[in-house]
């Protein structure tokens, strides 16, 4: 048994000694009140200054409770997740119900998050939700925190829509403003959690676009995404999550998508299947239809 | 026959009795709100003992009619060495009874703003106090509006039971007009004109602000 966990630790640690890591999340163990078995049993990876890291796997397998424990919004019970070096999370068993960890205001935008639901500020105009925390948070001065704004606002295509409403905006737009509202911080490193799954299709575009064009601009990144295709043109790294364990990780994007070295990551990306066209795709899927 | 003479004679006792009306009410809602916040507070933060009283208060305020609550203040307290005048007696009451539907209204609000925006502002870095005050509460304030002006033109109505303990309202100006010259028809006019005069503004001044605050959520 000892041994065994042992050589587990082994395997995961084997990728992580990072000495240009900016994200080291090493042995986290994440266990919810009450809850037979563990979220996380010890999982350690890390994602280098500049690179994206992509978290793919099957629903419900922990890639945003992953996300949440990192941002620091869900304690955790083992473990330590650094930053440049600095251990700034240590886990404590038993803290379940501590809540969001008390981590320092300059700490935490440190970290910039993008949720799945597109929440802004609904009483504060676009330019408002953005200015808010640089004046608020980092002191800077109105005028200074708005015109980094405008600019952060011509880049996602936005600038004309700087004084209206969030309920004005498609969810695709908002989900724009949410990603310059967490830039104006200069986030050392940039959480999205699932950021096109709540919008429709012919909105999903114009937001990966934004993102490309930031790993692009060398922005660190923790990305969950359910869309393969982004997955694989963004990634630098990647990681598989299955029921709280990484069971497979990859230096090699293009080959873990197109030539998946392991069982789960075959299993996985069979529905996600590259090399065949969608012609052949759809033809099963009416079959097993038929079939049903 | 309706006697205008007659409303134009006694009108002026109306104008008098609204100011009462008015002045019982403004201190009385002024009470309710601040009772209101105080106890919404306490029981969207969740303390312990303070959460208990609280709700025992809630129970007691909705539970028994504004008139016994009256009553209790003027004619029960001073049996235990409490006398306080009738006006202070009007305010407290109307706060008493305000101040339990004032705390529905703000809970309600302050618990449907979505987990999700206090983590958004834990991720913007902003302190408790600048989640309280410029993320949760405006939006609290948009949702509770509707509850809250309703709760205002309630309680001025309600006010009108004051004459019970002998206040010189509108309400008892109609009473005592009517004991004393019979103008039933005349007097009861004059009562509900006051009223909407006084009401109506406030009534559109309520919809303005339900509007204001109204940031259009999904």
């Amino acid at each position: 048994m000892t041994e065994q966990t042992v050589q587990v630790e082994t395997v995961q640690n084997r990728q992580t000694d990072d000495a240009a890591a900016m994200l080291q999340v090493t042995d986290l163990v994440k266990h919810y009140a009450g809850a037979e078995h563990n979220v996380f049993d010890g999982i350690s990876f890390s994602v280098p200054k500049g690179k994206v890291l992509v978290i793919v796997g099957p629903s419900g397998s922990g890639k945003s409770t992953l996300l949440r424990t990192i941002a620091g919004l869900e304690p955790i019970q083992g473990g330590t997740i650094s930053l440049d070096g600095q251990v700034i999370e240590t886990g404590k068993p038993g803290n379940e119900n501590s809540g969001r960890a008390k981590r320092p205001e300059a700490l935490r935008t440190k970290f910039g998050m993008v949720f799945q639901s597109y929440e802004l500020f609904p009483n504060k105009d676009v330019l408002g939700n953005i200015t808010m925390a640089p004046i608020l948070v980092q002191k800077r001065k109105k005028a200074e925190a708005e015109r980094e704004a405008m600019q952060l606002l011509e880049r996602v295509g936005l600038a004309d829509r700087a004084h209206a409403k969030p309920h004005e905006l498609s969810g695709g737009q908002r989900q724009r403003v949410a990603i310059c509202r967490a830039l104006i911080l200069h986030p050392e490193i940039l959480l999205l959690d699932e950021i096109t799954a709540a919008l429709d299709p012919e909105m999903v575009h114009e937001v990966l676009e934004v993102v490309v064009e930031l790993a692009d601009a060398g922005q660190t990144m923790l990305i969950v995404t359910h869309e393969m295709q982004f997955a694989r043109a963004i990634a630098d790294r990647v990681i598989l999550l299955a029921d709280g364990k990484i069971v497979d990780r990859s230096t090699d994007p293009e080959q873990f998508f197109t030539d998946p070295q392991t069982e789960r990551a075959k299993e996985f990306l069979h529905s996600f299947d590259f090399k065949r066209n969608r012609t052949e795709q759809a033809e099963e899927a009416l079959e097993r239809f038929d079939n049903e | 026959m309706f006697d205008w003479s007659f409303v134009s004679k006694y009108a002026p006792f109306f104008v008098n009795g609204a100011w009462m009306t008015l002045f019982i009410s403004v201190f009385g809602i002024a009470l309710a709100i601040l009772t209101g916040l105080v106890c919404a507070g306490i029981e969207t933060a969740k303390i312990p003992v303070l959460k208990q009283i609280t709700s025992v208060y809630i129970e007691i305020s909705r539970n028994t009619p504004l008139l016994v609550q009256l009553y209790f203040l003027y004619f029960g307290l001073p049996k235990i060495g409490f006398v306080w005048d009738a006006e202070t007696c009007a305010i407290i009451g109307l706060g008493f009874l305000g101040g339990s539907y004032m705390a529905e209204a703000m809970r309600a609000g302050l618990q449907s703003v979505p987990q999700i925006q206090r983590e958004n502002a834990y991720m913007l870095g902003f302190s408790k106090w600048q989640t309280l005050t410029r993320v949760v509460v405006p939006q609290a304030v948009g949702i509770s509006m509707p509850g809250v002006v309703a709760n205002v033109i309630f309680l001025i109505k309600e006010s009108s039971v004051v004459s019970a303990i002998a206040l010189a309202d509108v309400m008892y100006m109609a009473k005592d007009l009517m004991g004393m010259y019979y103008n039933t028809y005349e007097s009861l006019f004059m009562l509900i004109v006051t009223y909407l005069i006084i009401l109506l503004p406030i009534s559109i001044l309520g919809t303005w602000l339900e509007r204001r605050f109204d940031y259009a959520r999904r």
